[in-house]
């Protein structure tokens, strides 16, 4: 059985159409992320699954059931921001949501304890990393089945984003179903079993990372590091490219014949290039052929 | 509605408000501090007014001249307080120049003569000086210099009349007084009571009124409704719908109904409890406060209601807190006045009289005066009970509609 089960899902806001017929089947016990630059309607689709937010056509199922309230407690949300009340204690906030889910005192102990949280300490004073775990702990207290974690390691340092990363692994381990948002292809590359790329609300790919590389099909890319001056004059050439923190990645068709003449427009221009290769394609890399842009770019 | 959502809900309030210093200035210190420098201001007893009067007299020789009415008015008494403090000027021209100036409060002008003309039977004029601008301070000095004057005049009469009494007697003719029946005391009567036909005999009732701390600690239940418990639901609802947890609440299986119960509750008693306070602190202060009964609680907690719907209302309407914090100062700031909360109905101006007899806060606290201040029976109050419970359910379905479309656009 599908874990959620969505049909031609639309979504205006006013005059602006942020869904534009979503379909997707997520499956019972897998990663599934959805990939895409700020605005693509990843936080409307989780919003419309965890918060009940009304859409305006389309069908939505969770575990085959039609979504409702009543599937409320089968689906928990971690948002992006935190929902903890700052002045509270993890204990209290903890046992604040165990009250508004009905879920058994027990369990707050349980959370604290399996997140390794600290009970008596005011949300206020977490850093980023454990009010993140806060978040997860909230949305764990009533065992739901699927798990939404939207944006769930933005602002977090590396080493507490890899600690989430083992988490989120662990979740499914236990076999639920995990939906997250994210804009970051390393995360979706490392935890998803299957992503679906969304731009301007629109589904615009799905498959496991392999299948959406395939994408790209006989296209190279080339990278080039190094002080990068002219790149405007490579556009004229090569049209699609990601620039990045003195990285340029190039797509070319055939890159024997591209590489000479990258190399002639970057030094002619005055650029002072450190290294130069022949690169595997990323998700960011499917995301620019797909639709013309970067992920980051809003 | 579930008991144990509402109960959270109220528990977590408590727990927040208990932790936030701000919040617990405004809601239990200021408060206190009101009833603090009011009750220290006008609690105590106000001691008898000391008039400055200038005196302007010319030195006579006599039984009784001018500068023995001023040593009397030096002497005069009441409550062991000089009733008059004496200044002495040389000349009419520079007493009414320390009358302008505000150096003294009255001017006594004894003319040349007076002395003789009081002691050889003849009318013995004064001139008072008053200022008359500030209608207040001169209606109370005047008041003073003249009664003074007036029980000087009646005396006056009374040894006048004595001392004709006393050189007729050896004049009347016997005959005339036994052909007539008259006595010496039947005389005495008729002259005095030719001299003054009415007389005044002033009696003191001890009646019920609100002393200065009565007053003030009510004041301050009328202004824990118009401040704290405005903004206290108010603010609390849109910190919820800004943090998004009460979308999350609404997304639970609770619903945003279980939320409101708990809110309203939480500053319910949170408003109570700060009632109770300052009631108790004001006995232990100043020795006295009031403890409502049965009926003045059901004011409180209609008057409450009427606030928390007031509140919620005005959060619902504008959606920001810092609309919600100007629009109930704009509105709490004057009616802390207008309706009677801080002011005594009785000093309003005509024009503001109906603010405080119609707006349901300032109503409520009329009444709650008049049942535990006043001991007026509940009966009188009960129809104006009635009204209010119907501007308080009116503000209720209001604030309940707001927020209804709220919750409403939390979903689109």
């Amino acid at each position: 059985m599908s874990a959620i089960k969505i049909k031609n899902l639309t979504k205006s806001y006013e005059n602006f159409l942020a869904l534009k017929g979503i379909n997707l089947e997520i499956e019972e016990g897998e990663i599934f992320a959805l990939l895409g630059p700020n605005g693509a309607g990843k936080t409307t689709l989780i919003r419309i699954l965890a918060e009940g937010l009304k859409f305006d056509s389309g069908d939505i199922e969770v575990l085959g059931e039609k979504l409702s309230k009543k599937t409320a407690r089968l689906i928990g949300y971690v948002p992006q921001e935190s929902i903890s009340y700052d002045l509270l204690t993890v204990e209290e906030n903890l046992g604040f949501y165990a009250d508004l889910y009905d879920a058994p005192r027990e369990k707050v102990k349980e959370l604290i304890k399996r997140f390794d949280l600290p009970a008596k300490k005011k949300a206020k004073e977490l850093s980023g990393g454990f009010k993140r775990r806060l978040n997860l702990a909230i949305s764990l207290l009533y065992e739901p089945k699927i798990l939404i974690l939207d944006e769930p390691s933005t602002g977090l340092d590396v080493p507490s984003r890899r600690q989430l990363w083992d988490l989120i692994k662990g979740f499914k381990a236990e076999g639920k179903t995990i939906l997250l948002a994210t804009h970051y292809m390393e995360e979706a590359e490392a935890l998803a079993d299957r992503i679906a790329i969304m731009n301007e609300g629109r589904v615009v790919a799905v498959g496991t990372a392999d299948e959406l590389k395939d994408l790209i099909g006989e296209e190279s890319i080339i990278q080039v590091e190094g002080i990068l001056k002219g790149v405007e004059g490579i556009r004229e050439v090569f049209p699609r490219f990601i620039e990045k923190s003195g990285i340029l990645r190039i797509h070319v068709r055939n890159s024997k014949e591209a590489l000479p003449k990258i190399v002639e427009l970057l030094i002619s221009a005055g650029s002072e290039v450190k290294a130069i290769k022949v690169e595997e394609p990323t998700l960011e890399d499917v995301f620019l052929k797909l639709t013309g842009r970067a992920l980051d770019e809003v | 509605m579930k008991f144990r959502v509402i109960k959270s809900i109220i528990l977590k309030d408590l727990k927040e408000l208990r932790r936030e210093k701000m919040a617990l200035f405004w809601i239990f210190i200021f408060p206190l501090m009101w009833i603090t420098l009011f009750g220290t201001m006008w609690g105590g007893e106000s001691p008898p007014i000391t008039v400055d009067i200038g005196v302007v007299y010319t030195n006579e020789s006599g039984p009784f001249t001018a500068y023995d009415i001023v040593e009397i008015m030096r002497n005069v008494t009441l409550e062991e307080t000089n009733l008059f403090n004496v200044l002495e000027f040389k000349d009419e021209n520079s007493a009414l120049e320390a009358l302008k100036s505000g150096k003294i409060d009255a001017v006594v002008v004894f003319p040349k003569g007076f002395g003789v003309n009081l002691t050889s039977g003849r009318q013995a004029r004064v001139y008072l000086y008053f200022d008359k601008s500030d209608p207040q301070d001169y209606q109370i000095v005047s008041g003073v210099v003249k009664g003074f004057f007036g029980e000087m005049e009646k005396e006056m009469k009374r040894r006048r009349i004595e001392m004709q009494l006393e050189y007729m007697e050896s004049y009347l003719p016997k005959g005339l007084i036994v052909e007539y029946n008259l006595t010496t005391e039947m005389i005495r009567e008729y002259m005095l009571a030719s001299a003054e036909p009415i007389v005044i005999e002033e009696k003191e009732v001890e009646g019920k009124t609100a002393t200065p701390i009565q007053f003030y600690v009510t004041s301050f239940i009328g202004i824990q409704f118009l401040f704290a418990t405005m903004l206290t639901i108010g603010t609390g609802t849109l910190e919820e719908i800004e943090k998004g947890t009460l979308r999350r609440i609404v997304a639970s299986p609770a619903t945003a109904w279980d939320f409101l119960m708990g809110k309203m509750l939480s500053t319910f008693l949170v408003i109570m409890i700060s009632i109770v306070v300052g009631l108790v602190y004001a006995k232990f202060v100043f020795g006295e406060t009031i403890v409502p009964s049965v009926f003045g609680w059901i004011i409180i907690f209609i008057a409450s209601l009427f606030s928390m719907s007031l509140g919620l209302a005005i959060a619902m309407g504008t959606r920001s807190i810092r609309s919600t914090t100007a629009v109930v100062n704009f509105i709490s700031m004057p009616l802390l006045f207008l309706a009677g909360i801080v002011v005594p109905e009785s000093a309003l101006p005509k024009w503001a009289r109906p603010i405080a007899n119609y707006f349901p806060l300032g109503r409520a606290l009329k009444d709650f005066r008049l049942l535990e201040i006043y001991n007026r029976p509940a009966s009188e109050i009960a129809p104006d009970i009635l009204w209010i419970g119907l501007a308080t359910l009116t503000s209720l379905i209001i604030a309940v509609v707001l927020y209804n479309w709220a919750v409403k656009r939390l979903e689109i």
